[in-house]
């Protein structure tokens, strides 16, 4: 584990400057399943770039290659929000708001016209997606508010202030169009309100207003591909060749893979590069297909540590906004998980959410590394927030 | 314990997850769809065998003169799946002007297209070159943009050979049903009308098979190898000389154009062999707007047009022939013995059948006519009792013995096979006999008689010939792409008419007779010798004024020693004639007879003759009927 130990001397550095930090609380679990998961992603990423090339993965601007910067960069940024003091976060909290409402706002003006949609921004030649970090920010800020308001859930002001803090990065999404993410944005925000201790009562009220708002989004919100991706999930046969393609495909893909797969890049579906987007929203098809139900189990079971130990952390922090960014990582990292897994199962629609660390994208990626950092200057400067 | 409630969230969302995972993966496959709808992803990145097309065989006239060529037209088409949501507008909008097409024409083309978004959308055809490779090299910018080469074929005289010659066109549901087990595609291209239609499988060659890696949308990633090469359509020499279409083109468009008509046919033949020699159908269209994929308003406009382009007027229009059709009752009733060839009838005024006349056209008569001056006056009275010693049913006799009735079995497709009368066609259609004075009629080619240009020229061939009546053909020859000669010609006989010689030899110098009469005016003053039979049929219904519309039509032919200083005497009594000739003018409407001044000015240009005897002043469009049967 030669990249465990160059992680270890880089925060160590920083930290010696930092100076009083407690690394003995450092949260060697948590890393360690984040380091797993994402080397899957990279192994898949692997695959995928032998499937398009046929052997030849090592050369520059493949898949892989660039999956492989991208985890050198969310290490780094993983060291550094490490090393920082989150509790700078609570002071800057509207500063960083003001700057992720920037960002989104500039990826709208500047996006890359090459890509579907205007939610890439083409930096150093790398292409990066700002609204997986508008997550992360959003949940600082998020965080920010509901430990402010901490006792005082209960009220409806509270609730309403959350989200129309939520609304405008949550529009400007919308806009770029990106529907997944704006759907990730509402799922913090309710585990966060649910973390948080919300009055139940308006939780469920503010649920039954939305419910009864889905049919306006529906008419008026929606572009019409977005709709077809959206209902093809309940009858993927009836146009087998369009928007139900991906889907037949990919469960084609994910029932051939049995108990222990097909193996690496060896994947009938996979390797002939049947899935439109399998590097990207279809790659938990592949990683059925290739490993198998052992290795999809595996992906499970380390998930749950992840989240487990995301959990802990927040428990333990006793910091109200230590807690609401862990309930908001967590968040974000189950609707995430449930919704791509379940897309590619057949059992929820398509809306073009990542896998974390599985699908390959270096935002997604670098994203999830700043949110567990985070995570960890809270697990180990606990001391300090209760003090 | 909010946190419990998480936790638990967690578990429960995981291991729904894992119990879908278990039920796909490991029990069964309840997500495995029907095995058809996933043939295109369980097949994925293979090998697989395609047709190659064959090059269509080329058409000659009979002197070798190509009349129809392949060349090469680009299609320019969009493949749904590869064109990005978001640069939609942008490739549109580009294409748009590229190709001079409305935006919302390619936008809904492209949304209107049914089956795969994997299979390319075909939105325009018959690009230019220049615009086409301008396309295919901007591809980075215009993604999911496609330019194909394909085989069109190229009619060289556009409208002049197009009823003969017909056109190629998408195979249609129907014909690709029955023609899919001989190799043809769902998207191939078939003969639709004329020569490329009846010799649809000469042409068409032997479609050649070669494997091809495909990726699992469809898409071609290399050839591999051909397995079978393709084989090229043989050619076709037809019997059409294109100098005599253009001259009889020419001809018939002059008649029209000063008589106002707006249909008519032209058919010349030879009479030793059955072969066309030139066939023009009026109004006419150019082929190639078919070949080049035609659109919708222009197919709508000849499909509504009521002078019916689409149609071969020479063998679909079935008309009353007139008094071209006294050829038929004056050979019965010779062969039959009803009348000597000496024998006077006398022609009157009218004949009377009950309290009915039938009027003479001139209503007066000639006096004691003989064969050869009653169809050199063209007298109905005289017909009109040569009708009434046939009989209906002999006349219906020797008409079918000229091939009226009947197809020809032209190698053309949509052929009419006209009508001969008789009692039992009657019985059957309209339940009753045919009566007395329809017999006259028929005698005349009025009432019900119904035959098309063909039939005539064909009944004048015979009779030209000394009485056999050859099957007419189009095409000459069938020759294989190196040049061998798959078919010759070989003159196909009907029959032998079952009437003694001099019949015919009478017929002919009757038919001598109607020009030298100047009946037809100045038509004997033609530095050759011409024999033939004019012809006026009413049809439809009468005008405010009574009268009805009309046609015009001209029968004939020319012996082999032609020119009068070779033939002072006019003589036509060798059946040895190597042209023979009809002109139908639909609905003429004129003072003179346009077919026989079409006739007149077709026979000047064949033979180079420099006099100009057209009397262009008699057709003059008149609404008054003059008579001249």
């Amino acid at each position: 584990m030669g990249v465990l130990r160059v992680e270890r001397d880089a925060p160590t550095g920083i930290a010696a400057r930092v100076g009083g930090v407690a690394w003995r609380d450092f949260d060697l679990q948590l890393f360690v399943y984040a380091v797993l998961l994402a080397t899957l992603g990279l192994t898949m990423a692997y695959s995928n770039t032998a499937a398009q090339l046929g052997g030849d993965v090592a050369q520059g601007g493949t898949t892989f290659v660039r999956g492989l910067v991208w985890a050198v960069v969310a290490l780094v940024a993983f060291a550094a929000a490490t090393a920082f003091d989150y509790t700078w976060l609570k002071a800057f909290s509207w500063p960083i708001y003001v700057v992720n409402l920037a960002l989104l706002v500039a990826s709208l003006v500047l996006g890359s016209s090459d890509a579907v949609s205007a939610r890439w921004v083409s930096i150093f030649g790398l292409q990066f997606q700002f609204s997986e970090i508008a997550k992360i920010l959003m949940i600082v800020v998020l965080a920010r508010y509901l430990a402010d308001h901490d006792r005082r859930l209960d009220s409806l002001a509270a609730i309403v202030g959350a989200c129309l803090i939520v609304i405008p990065p949550w529009i400007l999404v919308l806009m770029q169009p990106d529907l997944g993410t704006s759907l990730v944005f509402i799922a913090v925000l309710v585990g966060m309100l649910f973390m948080g201790g919300a009055s139940l009562r308006w939780l469920g009220a503010l649920a039954a207003a939305t419910l009864a708002a889905l049919p306006l989004v529906w008419t008026y919100l929606l572009h019409d591909y977005q709709k077809e991706r959206l209902t093809s999930f309940l009858d993927p046969a009836k146009d087998p060749l369009g928007a139900g393609f991906q889907l037949l495909t990919a469960q084609h893909a994910v029932s051939d893979g049995g108990w222990l797969g097909a193996g690496l890049t060896n994947g009938a579906q996979s390797q002939s590069n049947l899935l439109p987007v399998q590097a990207t929203d279809f790659v938990f098809a592949v990683l059925a297909e290739e490993l198998g139900f052992i290795g999809c189990l595996v992906v499970f079971l380390l998930f749950a540590a992840l989240l487990w130990r995301i959990l802990t952390i927040a428990w333990r922090s006793r910091d109200p906004f230590g807690l609401m960014v862990g309930a908001g990582v967590a968040s974000m990292i189950l609707f995430q998980i449930v919704v791509n897994v379940g897309m590619v199962l057949g059992v929820m629609p398509i809306t073009g959410i990542p896998l974390p660390f599985i699908t390959h994208g270096g935002a997604s990626l670098v994203s999830i590394a700043i949110g567990l950092g985070i995570l960890q200057s809270i697990a180990m400067r606990q001391q300090r927030a209760e003090w | 314990m909010r946190f419990v409630v998480f936790a638990i969230v967690t578990v429960l969302a995981l291991s729904g997850l894992t119990t879908r995972l278990v039920a796909m993966q490991l029990a069964g496959a309840p997500a495995r769809e029907p095995a058809a709808a996933l043939a295109p992803a369980e097949v994925g990145r293979q090998i697989v065998t395609e047709p190659v097309p064959s090059t269509r065989g080329l058409i000659y006239d009979r002197a070798k003169r190509l009349l129809v060529e392949n060349v090469p037209t680009f299609t320019v088409s969009v493949r749904p799946a590869d064109l990005p949501l978001s640069q939609r507008p942008d490739v549109i909008g580009r294409l748009s002007g590229l190709l001079d097409i409305a935006a919302t024409t390619i936008t809904e083309t492209i949304d209107g297209a049914i089956g795969s978004r994997f299979d390319p959308v075909a939105i325009a055809h018959d690009v230019p070159e220049q615009t086409a490779r301008l396309i295919s090299e901007d591809s980075l910018t215009l993604p999911g943009v496609e330019v194909t080469v394909d085989a069109r074929r190229d009619y060289l005289d556009g409208p002049l050979f197009t009823q003969l010659i017909g056109w190629t066109g998408s195979i249609d549901a129907t014909a690709y049903a029955s023609l899919k087990s001989q190799g043809y595609l769902p998207d191939d291209s078939i003969g639709k009308a004329g020569v490329e239609s009846v010799y649809e499988s000469a042409l068409r060659g032997v479609y050649g098979v070669r494997e091809v890696e495909k990726d699992g949308t469809g898409r071609t990633l290399r050839v591999l190898s051909t397995t079978t090469t393709p084989q090229a359509g043989d050619s076709l020499v037809l019997t059409i000389d294109s100098r005599e279409q253009k001259l009889a083109q020419q001809a018939l468009d002059w008649g029209l154009k000063l008589s106002g008509a707006k249909r008519g046919a032209i058919v010349v033949e030879n009479p030793q062999t059955g072969e066309i020699l030139a066939m023009v159908s009026a109004p006419t269209y150019d082929a190639n707007l078919f070949s080049r994929g035609i659109s919708t308003a222009d197919f709508q406009k000849l499909l509504s047009d009521k002078n019916l382009p689409l149609m071969n007027h020479a063998i679909g229009d079935i008309q009353p022939p007139g008094s071209t059709y006294k050829l038929v009752t004056g050979s019965g009733v010779l062969a039959d013995k009803k009348l000597g060839v000496t024998e006077t009838v006398l022609s009157k005024p009218y004949v009377q059948l009950g309290s009915t006349l039938f009027w003479e056209w001139n209503h007066a008569g000639w006096g004691p006519l003989d064969i050869k001056d009653g169809f050199a006056h063209s007298s109905d009275t005289f017909f009109y009792q040569m009708a009434q010693r046939l009989g209906i049913a002999r006349l219906a006799y020797w008409a079918r013995q000229y091939g009226f009735g009947q197809l020809t079995g032209i190698d053309l497709p949509a052929e009419a096979g006209g009508l001969v009368p008789t009692d039992q066609w009657k019985l059957e259609t309209l339940g009753q006999t045919i009566f007395p004075g329809e017999v006259l009629q028929a005698g005349i080619g009025q009432g019900y008689d119904l035959a098309t240009p063909l039939q005539l020229v064909n009944a004048y061939a015979a009779l030209a010939n000394g009485g056999t009546l050859y099957q007419p053909q189009v095409v000459r020859e069938i020759v294989s792409p190196d040049g061998t000669v798959v078919r010759p010609f070989t003159p196909k006989v009907i029959r032998k008419i079952a009437a003694p010689s001099w019949v015919f030899t009478t017929m002919r110098e009757a038919a001598r007779r109607v020009i030298t009469s100047r009946h037809t005016y100045n038509f004997v003053d033609l530095p050759i010798v011409v024999a033939g039979k004019t012809g006026t049929a009413e049809f439809g219904l009468r005008d405010k004024n009574g009268v009805l519309p009309y046609h015009n039509w001209f029968a004939g032919f020319t012996p082999k020693n032609v020119w009068t200083k070779d033939n002072p005497t006019g003589d036509v009594s060798k059946p040895d004639s190597q042209l023979a000739f009809a002109v139908f003018i639909y609905d003429a409407g004129t003072l003179g007879n346009t077919a026989t001044e079409v006739a007149k000015y077709y026979l000047q240009l064949h033979y180079g003759i420099k006099q100009d005897l057209r009397l262009p002043q008699l057709l003059e469009r008149t609404n008054f009927y003059q008579g001249g049967r």
